[in-house]
């Protein structure tokens, strides 16, 4: 294997009152440098949980996990998170929010207020620098959680549903962002979504999960030129077959 | 990456308008109808002393408490300023001993599962009946004062505390771990900002009760403050002191109470705007 991340035969398994649930079987991945990987799945499928393990908040019950050549022990320093609820402190201003990972880091502090501008500017959020993340609207708070986890240089951001809860529009104009900064820093990207649109727009390739125990059931390359037109025959073409296969997993339910 | 003015049009318009709403709130007449019952309860008493419900001796007007004032200026500021003094004492002593062991005891399971029960037996405790033993072990004098203070202080903070690290979104902790956050940095700087707002409801609850507990324990335990004041008073018939005693204790309890919620409002201004107002 030469992926920047790899998952070697990953298994997770919890404790709970009713007995040990397995929330993951022999999980084998592997993200080249540099790739757009999206994990696509129904809720429970465990993809959450598999990004968990990687971003080192949770450990494997089986198997390993391998960044940039070391075998994971907790968080790596080559990794960023951005979580769903944007987990923003709402007692920091967007200045210092953005400027946590940094200090959490060991940067200095006039290194940090220097990086945190930089990515102020490159996320738009300058004129809101000095806000508490309750007066921003959802898109901006997320934009703040991606400032943040892009501060420290990370060599692979990775993402757990970040987008989802915001609106429709919201979500399109962030995708259209997230792929830009992608394209120039050019960090390994591993993004967790339900979004069968959503996965087709931004990945390099698609990993669907199916559920009980969450494990890999295909592997897609997405061979669409960039920028992507969801309106495109081969986009819906594409859309159509990851939704076939999502499916059986639904016992036959409609796909919204 | 620019903000669209979609987005920036959709920055929650209601935190705007709680923040006008609580500045403007602070200094508004309405404001000035906390003072109505108090001016009813003042002309009940003056009523009362015209129409003799009470002899004078035992019931005094407004007038002479108000004459005490000026009279017996230099005895109430000096008991005033004993009392003052012990509670800031006692209350400070507890709450640098209440935050750490709370913050560390709201994050440590092993800790909680030590402390509980004990915690649980001693803050049924009143302070009150820990008198008659405090005077056994530290004799008359200020000793016994604070620490009767400390331990109607130290339950109240240190329960509040735990309860505001309880209280912690998970995410906020994950996305400290995932930075890679020391343990120190996560109790300085989220641990604690999160569990301030209940910091100061602790603080709050801690200086009320180590006022009642002065009060109380300079009637027996000491020969100055307030409470003696008042109990002397009594010895030598002058009901106006009394009177002019109770009314000085009152005062200072509102006094600090509004002085903690406006230190509340300023440490905690991220706060302004994310908790429901009342109507």
């Amino acid at each position: 294997m030469t992926g920047f991340i790899e998952c070697r035969n990953v298994g997770k398994t919890y404790d709970s009152a009713s007995g040990a649930v397995e929330a993951l079987r022999g999980i084998n991945l592997d993200c080249a440098p540099g790739e757009f990987v999206c994990l696509l799945g129904l809720s429970g499928c465990g993809k959450s949980t598999l990004l968990q393990i990687i971003a080192g908040l949770e450990s494997a019950s089986d198997g390993a996990v391998v960044i940039g050549g070391h075998e994971l022990d907790g968080p790596s320093p080559l990794t960023s998170v951005v979580f769903q609820d944007h987990g923003l402190f709402p007692w920091m201003t967007v200045r210092k929010n953005v400027a946590f990972n940094m200090k959490a880091a060991g940067v200095k502090p006039a290194e940090r207020a220097a990086r945190a501008d930089e990515l102020l500017e490159m996320t738009g959020l300058t004129a809101f620098a000095d806000r508490y993340p309750h007066e921003l609207s959802g898109g901006m708070r997320q934009r703040v959680g991606i400032a943040r986890a892009l501060t420290t240089r990370p060599k692979a951001l990775l993402m757990d549903e970040p987008f989802g809860a915001l609106d429709a529009q919201t979500r399109g104009h962030l995708q259209e962002e997230l792929l830009r900064i992608w394209e120039s820093q050019r960090t390994t990207v591993l993004f967790v979504t339900h979004g069968i649109d959503e996965a087709v727009f931004l990945a390099d390739r698609i990993v669907v999960f199916s559920p009980r125990p969450g494990r890999i059931s295909a592997v897609v390359d997405v061979d669409l030129p960039r920028p992507r037109d969801p309106e495109s025959a081969g986009f819906m073409a594409l859309s159509r077959s990851l939704r076939h296969k999502l499916v059986p997993d639904l016992q036959g339910a409609p796909l919204g | 990456m620019a903000v669209s003015a979609l987005e920036a049009a959709s920055v929650p318009p209601i935190v705007a308008r709680a923040r006008q709403a609580a500045r403007a709130s602070r200094f508004a007449p309405k404001r000035l109808l906390g003072l109505l019952p108090l001016l009813a309860l003042l002309v009940a008493w003056q009523l009362a002393t015209w129409a003799e419900v009470y002899p004078p001796v035992l019931l005094p007007s407004p007038e002479r408490v108000a004459m005490a004032f000026v009279v017996d200026y230099h005895d109430i500021l000096f008991n005033a300023l004993a009392s003052v003094t012990r509670v800031i004492v006692g209350v400070s002593i507890a709450f640098c001993v209440a935050v750490p062991a709370g913050l560390m005891i709201g994050r440590y399971r092993t800790l909680d599962m030590l402390s509980d029960w004990t915690i649980q037996i001693f803050r049924s405790v009143p302070p009150i009946s820990l008198i008659p033993m405090a005077l056994l072990f530290f004799g008359i004098g200020d000793k016994p004062a604070i620490v009767l203070i400390f331990l109607a202080a130290l339950w109240p903070l240190l329960i509040n505390t735990i309860f505001g690290v309880r209280g912690i979104e998970r995410t906020l902790i994950k996305v400290a771990r995932a930075a890679r956050a020391s343990e120190w940095l996560i109790f300085r700087d989220i641990i604690l900002p999160a569990a301030m707002p209940a910091v100061f409801t602790g603080l709050r609850l801690g200086i009320g009760g180590g006022w009642l507990t002065v009060v109380t324990a300079e009637m027996i335990a000491v020969k100055s403050g307030l409470g003696y004041m008042i109990l002397n008073a009594q010895l030598t018939f002058r009901s106006e002191l009394i009177v002019a005693g109770i009314v000085i204790i009152g005062a200072i309890g509102l006094l600090a109470d509004q002085g903690i919620r406006a230190l509340r409002t300023h440490v905690c201004r991220w706060q302004e705007g994310l908790t429901a107002a009342a109507e």
